[in-house]
Formats: C-alpha cells, structure tokens, sequence
C-alpha cells in the first residue's frame, strides 16, 4: 500500500471582503471540507470545473493562503506553524509563470536558490543540470524577457526542482503550452516521477491528466467527490459500453427496430445529417464485429465506423454535473 | 528550592514568556523615563526657560526717563540652562564693533567703553553680559549652564536729540560661573543609548532563526538593490536629488555669510545643517515613493510574487527585505549627496557641529526607510497601480508641500492671528507647529537632527521635549514598517 505524502482533512477556506471598518461584507467559500490523500510517488491529477476550488487548494498546500480550519498534513506533519520547514519540502510551478523579466535563467536560478540553505557553487551545478534537462542551456545567459512561454514555463520548472523537493505541485501546468510544450513537459514530468518524485497537479485538460497521472481527484463547489486510481478508472470504463457511430446511405425503420429487440444493443439513435444517415448504437466493445457483420449482411451500405469510447471526460462530467 | 530561588525562577520563566517585541518596548519606555527624569534634573536645579525671564522685562518710557525692570529682585542669582544661540566671538564688545553711548534694544543697554572685552552672551534668549572675553572657550550651540546676578546700573544717551537716562537692570556673570553642561548630558545620553540597543538586543535574540531570517533578508535587498539602483528611473531622479542637495548646501552655507538684516540669513552651520534636512526631505522622499511604487501591487501583477512567496521566507521577511532594498537604493545615491551638499556647505560656510553631522546622515537614511515602508504599506494595499501613485504622490504633497498651510489653516482655527507681523514667532504657534511636525517625518527628521546637534534628550526644541522628538523618530519607521507586514501578512487569509 502507497505511504500517504500529503493528507488533506476536512479544510475550510473562505474568501471575505471588509469595509474600511473591517465588517464582512461578502464571502465566499472556496473550500468547503476538502479531503484529499496523495500517495508518495504518486501523480495526482486534480480535476474540476472553473471555481471549484483547485487553486485555493494548491495555495493551502504551499503555504501561499491559510486554511480557515482542517488541517494539512505532510508526511505525518501538520504544515501549520511548520510552513517554513514544510516549503523546503515543495516545489511549486504557478500557473501564470512571474519571472523577473531582467534576470537571465542562471540568475533567477541563483536568486531563488539563494532562499534554501544551498551554497553558491551547489545552486549552479544543480541549475546547470536542471537547465540542460529542460533544454535551456542554450539559452541560460539570455535575459528571461526574452523566452517564449513555454522557456518561462520551463524556467519556473527548474526553479521550483532547485531544491530537489519531495512534492512538485503545479497549477495547470500546460496552458498557454503549444503541443510541442506539452509532449516535453510530459516526458520530463514521468522522468522525475520515476526517479520518486510526487507530483500533484491542477489541470482542465483531461487528456493530459489521463496520459500523465496516476491517480486522480475531482473536486467541486470545493469538496472531493471523486479519488481514483487512473487505473480503476481505465477498467470502469472497459466495463461500461461504448457508442459507435456509423455513417450509411439508408436505414431502413424495419432494419432499426429488430435492432432495438436485440440484447446486444442497449440503444440506438438515428439522424439524418443531408448527406448520410447517423446512426449511434451503444453496446459492448465486443459486439463490433457482430454488428458490422449484421448490417451487411441486411445490404446496408456502410460508409465510415467511429467507435467513441468512454473517456475521464465523461466521469468528470458526470461527476461535477455537467452535459 | 529556596525562596530566592522559586523567585529567581518566577522571574525567569515571566521573562521567557515575554514576546519578541517586549523587551524592545520596554527598553524604548525606559528611554523616556530616563529623558524624562533627565529633564526634570534640569528644571528643578536651573532655569531652562531663560528666554521667558527674558520676555518678562518691562520697558517703561516715562519722558527723558525709561527703566528696564525684571521681575527678580536686583541681587538676585538665576543658574539658567540654555544653548547658546550665537556665536561668543561674535558677541565680544571690541572698539571697532560698537558706537559708544548708543541704545542697544535687543541686549537692553546703552553701548560704553566698559564693555570693551567682555562678551553678551545669548543664552537660549535671555542675553548675560560676562566680564570676559569667552571667544576662545566656548562655542555656537553649546549647552551651558550660567549663574547670573540681577544687578542695576544708570545710563545715558542721546535718542535723536533727546538724552534719556536709563535706569536698567539686567544680568551678569562672571567667565568662572559658567559650565558645559555636556558632561551629566552625555552620562544621560550614553545611558539612553545603552538601554535603548540593549532592548534591541534582546528582542532580536527572541526572534527565532534571526540569523537565517537576516541572511534571507539582506539576500533579498541585494536583489532589489540591484534591480533598482541600475533602473532609469533611479538614475534620473539621482542625478536631479544630488544636484540640488549640492545646490541647496552650498546656497546654506553662502548665506551664513550673508547681511544679518537679510530675511535669508542663516545664523550659524547648524541651524543651516537643518534647514538642509528640509532640501534633503523635499527631493529624496519623492525619490523614496517613486522606487516603492512598482513593489508588491506590480509584482502582484507580473505574478512574481507567487513564486517568492512559495520559497521557505516568511512574509514579514518579504516585506522587510524589500523595504531594506529599496531604502538602500535610495539611501546610497542619498548618502553621496548628502556628504556633497555637506561638503559645498562648509566649503562656503562654518563647520556644524559633529554630531549634528552625523545625526543629519543616520536620521536622513532613518527618513528614508520610513518613507519606502510607508509607500510599501499603498503598494500592498491598493487596488490598482494608479491607486499606487496617488497615493504616494498624495503624501509626498501632503508632508514636503501644503504641511505648513495646513499648520497655519490649524492654528488659525485655534485663534492665532497668522496674518500678524512676526506670527512665527509666537510661541503658541512655535508649539502647535512643532507638535504637529511630529506627524510628519521630514520635520521629525529636522527636529531630530537639531536636537542632536546639541547631544542631549534634556532640550526643548521650539517647544518640543527632546525625548518626544526620540519617540517620534523610533516610532515613525517601526510603525510603518510594521503596518506593511501586518497587510502583507493578512493577505493569507485570502
């Protein structure tokens, strides 16, 4: 069984705004009794729709905002009152990357590190390594006002690994990445994922969460509704049935409702898009080769077949409540 | 365990459960205390309102027969204690600098061959005439302590055509009765000192990893030092503070020189040392908010302050770092003109007093911090970057511009006729001016320099006890720079 790293319990957060006499005038809870367990090594996808409160969460987790209440727990410790001891521990790449636009990468690198207990020479050859693994060697004595997001993104990624923390946290790491960006990040985050480093990351990308993490959260209206294994969530979506949509030039009402009365087909939806009929039948990923065996054998003409899987896009929807 | 011991104990364990800022409080209560009861051994062994005995003659003009009459009994001994205001070689009657059998009416005495050697001092108002030549023995602003006798004496003098004869009282001393009054002054004064950096000690010592929080601060100011100091904006408003720091020093010190009836006089060094501290407020605040505009609110914005406030400092060590950084970027091209304006102004002028000059640095560059925390405490709070500006632009109108309408808008609403010849000099004016320029520190810093120009908490500087003018100086920075923490510090709570 996975060691839990990072345990959430039942945090509360609250944005308020004051009056110039400091009465509350309005507030809004972003957290509403969040729970959350991340496993060392893990990479822990945290899911959720605009708002929900992933944000608040990874600022509760840093040290950026304090909880109202619950507690946040690394490795066994709570964080509150330890923050600093605790942020040696963590590295953090923002989601808006803020870097300072006159500092070259080997500057930055040697300004942030100069917030740990590293010396000099140790903060240059670690950056050193972590700049070539990045591929921003090249361009390590270019002033940072002159990267490319995707440079910043990078930058800011060396920066929070200058420390060689136990937990990565990072906030939508990919927007604003062109595909390329993406494809890299991915790559060097499994690196550093295998060699123990835990990952946790906010993302609205879903694809991404499912090619990368191991384990995922969803929250909502700032609560965990969801924690999964991405595992557990591959075999429930084997488990479920897919939809396959086919194109054909006719389908005959007859042809639609003998379909109906098999078992193998738990629905069937038909529409005409001017040009062909669409048909959209769910049944097991199985039965394909039986239903095309079918069709033809009715002399329908089949002009293209799309499976369309289940996918965590589904869960997520179902899940937060959307469409 | 003993008595002594449980109460050894006790106090040890009341004194660790004191928090970080305590000891420094208390030491900063001390301080007054101390000033306070320095005060008092003053007023209760000599008269330290010597210009009030001063003030309270009569003149009588009763015909060719006027009198000049004190309260005091002729026979009568005073110990005053006051500074003196002019220069004692100035003061020494020689042959070549009086008219004989002319009415003086500032000394109150009709001029004689008499005088020639002897010296009219000017002791914090009140005029002493001593039978000696004190141009060697002492000097502008001393202190001094003068024990003077009320005598009487008869004179005549032509009064445009008119021979008037004068029946004067007024006060001598003798070179014998006078003594600086330095020696109890620097006891006080040292000790004050000691409890007051023993106090700072002590709470530093509380101050958990103090030196790892120090390191993260000063790595910090390195940082902002350097960003700033090489940013246009800097480079320009440096230039222009330095040229007319030099300018403004060497017009002081020119003016020294200048015809004494002249309304630009200046007196003596170190009442131009102070009239600087204004020139050196009015040009280098501006420099100090202009810095501190683009902290925190821009990089807010520029979403830099993510990443720092993710690294292992905390966040009154942001603030703290930042205000030490951008102090120095202003106090290192501040501290130049500073000692350059000095420079032009004794090359033209006199010498100011020693400490005065280096009051007239520390408390600059103690100026200066408080100003950065002060704009830092906008650049934290407000809205927007506009917000930013007007507001910083706002205080600096507001302490190095429209301050003294604002104290004659105030002592006109406390019934002082401000349009009257001479108002300035009224001592209610004097009082609620200086009372008021605690509230501000360009003035705070004025005052604080003049003060230490004389090494002593024991004065009053028009009408403001010394050790307020030290309670002002300590509380300005402490106040802002802690006020910046705790709305940095707030924002954790979201």
């Amino acid at each position: 069984m996975t060691q839990n790293l990072l345990k959430i319990k039942n945090v509360k957060k609250a944005y308020r705004k004051h009056n110039l006499i400091g009465k509350e005038i309005s507030k809004f809870s972003a957290l509403n009794g969040l729970n959350l367990n991340v496993g060392r090594g893990q990479i822990y996808g945290f899911l959720g729709p605009n708002g929900a409160g992933k944000t608040t969460t990874i600022k509760c987790i840093i040290g950026i905002l304090e909880a109202d209440s619950g507690d946040i727990i690394i490795d066994g410790k709570n964080i509150k009152g330890n923050g600093l001891y605790f942020k040696n521990k963590i590295g953090f790449l923002p989601e808006q990357v803020g870097l300072y636009g006159r500092l070259t990468a080997k500057e930055s690198l040697q300004f942030y590190g100069g917030f740990y207990n590293l010396s000099d020479d140790l903060i240059e050859k670690r950056g050193k390594a972590l700049l070539a693994k990045l591929g921003l060697e090249k361009d390590s004595n270019r002033r940072v006002s002159e990267y490319s997001l995707g440079m910043k993104k990078r930058l800011a990624l060396c920066i929070a690994l200058l420390n060689e923390p136990e937990i990565l946290v990072m906030d939508e790491p990919t927007s604003g990445l062109d595909p390329r960006g993406v494809k890299a990040l991915r790559i060097v985050l499994k690196d550093l994922n295998k060699n123990g480093l835990t990952i946790i990351l906010s993302s609205h990308v879903l694809t991404e969460v499912q090619e990368i993490c191991s384990h995922v959260g969803i929250i909502n209206n700032g609560k965990l509704i969801r924690e999964e294994s991405i595992d557990g969530i591959r075999k429930e979506i084997e488990k479920k049935s897919i939809r396959l949509l086919l194109k054909v030039k006719e389908f005959p009402e007859k042809i639609s409702n003998e379909l109906a009365k098999k078992k193998k087909i738990k629905s069937i939806k038909q529409k005409n898009n001017g040009k062909h009929e669409e048909i959209t039948l769910e049944l097991k990923e199985e039965n394909i080769p039986w239903i095309t065996d079918f069709l033809v054998s009715k002399g329908i003409q089949i002009f293209s077949i799309e499976p369309q899987k289940n996918s965590l896009e589904e869960i997520f929807l179902k899940e937060t409540g959307g469409d | 365990m003993g008595l002594k011991d449980k109460y050894i104990q006790k106090s040890k364990d009341s004194w660790n459960k004191k928090k970080t800022w305590h000891p420094l409080i208390m030491s900063i209560v001390l301080v007054i205390s101390l000033a306070i009861i320095h005060k008092a051994y003053w007023v209760s062994t000599t008269e330290t309102n010597p210009d009030e005995i001063w003030g309270n003659k009569q003149i009588t003009k009763n015909g060719n027969n006027w009198t000049i009459d004190f309260e005091e009994e002729v026979g009568d001994s005073i110990t005053f204690k006051g500074i003196l205001r002019t220069a004692p070689k100035f003061e020494v009657y020689r042959n070549d600098t009086f008219v004989p059998g002319k009415y003086s009416e500032g000394e109150a005495l009709v001029y004689s061959e008499d005088l020639y050697g002897k010296t009219m001092l000017n002791v914090s108002g009140i005029r002493i005439l001593v039978n000696d030549d004190l141009s060697k023995q002492f000097f502008v602003s001393e202190i001094i302590t003068i024990k003077a006798t009320l005598v009487s004496n008869v004179s005549t003098f032509d009064n445009n055509g008119e021979i008037i004869t004068l029946v004067r009282e007024g006060w001598v001393a003798e070179a014998e009765d006078i003594n600086l009054s330095s020696s109890k002054d620097n006891y006080f004064f040292t000790a004050e000192l000691l409890i007051f950096f023993t106090g700072l000690y002590l709470s530093l010592k509380r101050v958990t990893n103090l030196r790892e929080q120090t390191g993260l601060v000063w790595h910090l100011a390195k940082f902002e030092l350097r960003q700033g100091i090489k940013s246009p904006r800097m480079i320009v408003l440096g230039v222009i503070f330095t040229l007319f720091i030099i300018g403004m020093g060497w017009l002081l010190g020119d003016l020294q020189n200048g015809d004494p009836e002249s309304a630009f006089f200046v007196q003596n060094a170190n009442g131009a040392l102070q009239q600087l501290c204004f020139f050196v407020f009015f040009v280098v605040s501006l420099a100090a908010i202009g810095v501190s505009v683009d902290s925190f609110h821009k990089e807010r914005q520029a979403n830099t302050l993510n990443i720092l406030l993710a690294k292992p400092i905390n966040r009154e060590t942001i603030v703290i770092g930042k205000a030490v950084g951008l102090s120095l970027v202003v106090g290192i091209p501040a501290l130049v003109a500073q000692i350059l304006g000095l420079m032009f102004m004794i090359n033209a002028g006199d010498f100011p007093s020693f400490s005065g000059i280096i009051a007239f640095i520390v408390c600059g560059q103690i100026m200066i911090f408080t100003l950065v925390c002060f704009q830092l405490c906008f650049a934290i709070a407000a809205r927007s970057g506009t917000d930013v500006v007007m507001y910083g632009l706002g205080m600096w109108l507001l302490f190095a511009v429209v301050w003294n309408l604002l104290i004659y808008a105030i002592s006109f609403a406390l019934g002082i006729d401000v349009t009257a010849d001479d108002f300035e000099n009224d001592p209610k004016f004097q009082s609620i001016a200086s009372h008021m320029g605690m509230l501000n520190p360009g003035y705070v810093y004025q005052f604080a320099v003049g003060l230490l120009t004389h090494r002593t908490l024991a004065i009053d500087l028009e009408g403001i006890p010394g050790w307020l003018i030290l309670l002002a100086l300590v509380l300005w920075p402490i106040t802002c720079l802690k006020t910046a923490t705790k709305l940095f510090k707030r924002e954790v709570r979201g």
